[in-house]
């Protein structure tokens, strides 16, 4: 999963070496926290949010299957 | 003599070769540069903008003499067309967006756990990338929302340096053509309705390729009008009995 978010994020940024991703695990839950470079900040959020919810869309297409819960948060 | 080249990209040329000077910190003398392409800030710096690429390098030999970059620097302007290296390159752009978006949304599915084979067909304006579901509908995900999200993500990943931008289209177990079926299915049935009750009905909020379809599936029908409201995500198609003439 750390894996999904940090090969879509890579893809979307123009500074993919300053992409982390750490996560922190519940019992039936995940939270994904993504850190990128400050001015991929808005890339990893797009227009209205929509690229951040395309991504949160897809991770939990991918946590449904295997019965968790994911979050993904943007920190800064 | 580190003889590596490292490929930039700027907003200008002049952008670009600045922090090549920075990524070496040598000064622009002491630097080969190639322009890959030149940027162009597009119809009143909104539409079609470019991003300027050149290619840089440290020059092997300390030549003082004339060629400083700044020359160079023009005459593969005027030239890039014919020079050499630049040739393959552009061949390679045109190939490479579809296979580029192949080997994107490849490495999101196997991410994904999801190993499927990916077919692409291309057209003159879109990327068409079949993914061969196993029927589970995991890909699409309710009212296609996954299987949109996953084309957002690959549409932005590869259109990113804004060169020969095209569509890329996903579509799995045939959804694309099965969703537009039901939209027109929708359509006919509300229009019946509207004709019947000659009030108006809204339809819930959709994207803009459903809207669209709902819109043509109308538009020939006389005694119906079709309108979007709403913002953004919001916008819903509103059906209302056309006025008569």
């Amino acid at each position: 999963m750390k894996e999904l978010i940090t090969y879509m994020v890579k893809a979307l940024v123009d500074h993919p070496e300053k992409v982390e991703v750490f996560e922190v695990n519940g019992g039936q839950t995940s939270i994904y926290e993504l850190k990128v470079s400050k001015e991929d900040i808005g890339k990893v959020i797009g227009k209205q949010g929509q690229t951040a919810k395309a991504i949160r869309t897809i991770l939990s297409a991918v946590s449904s299957k295997v019965r968790r819960k994911s979050f993904l948060e943007i920190i800064e | 003599m580190d003889t590596k080249t490292i490929e930039i990209e700027g907003k200008t040329i002049d952008d670009a070769i600045e922090k090549a000077c920075q990524e070496y910190d040598l000064p622009r003398e002491k630097l080969n540069i190639e322009i890959i392409s030149e940027g162009s800030s597009g119809f009143l710096g909104l539409v079609g903008s470019k991003k300027a690429c050149i290619r840089a390098s440290i020059m092997s030999i300390d030549l003082t003499m004339e060629s400083p970059p700044k020359e160079r620097m023009e005459s593969t302007f005027t030239a890039a067309q014919s020079e050499k290296a630049d040739v393959p390159r552009t061949e390679e752009i045109k190939e490479s967006l579809a296979a580029k978006a192949k080997e994107k949304l490849d490495g999101i599915l196997k991410r994904m756990g999801l190993d499927f084979p990916v077919h692409v067909e291309e057209t003159s304006e879109t990327i068409i990338l079949k993914i061969e579901g196993d029927g589970s509908g995991l890909l699409i995900g309710k009212g296609g929302q996954t299987l949109d999200a996953l084309q957002y993500i690959v549409n932005k990943a590869s259109n990113k340096n804004g060169k020969g931008r095209k569509r890329i289209i996903l579509d799995t177990e045939d959804y694309r053509k099965r969703r537009e079926k039901t939209l027109i299915a929708l359509a006919e049935k509300l229009g019946e309705k509207v004709k019947k009750t000659k009030k108006p009905v809204t339809v819930n909020p959709m994207n803009a390729h459903d809207r669209r379809i709902i819109h043509l599936a109308l538009q020939d029908d006389k005694q119906l009008t079709t309108k979007s409201r709403g913002e953004g995500a919001f916008r819903k198609i509103i059906i209302v009995p056309a006025r008569k003439s």
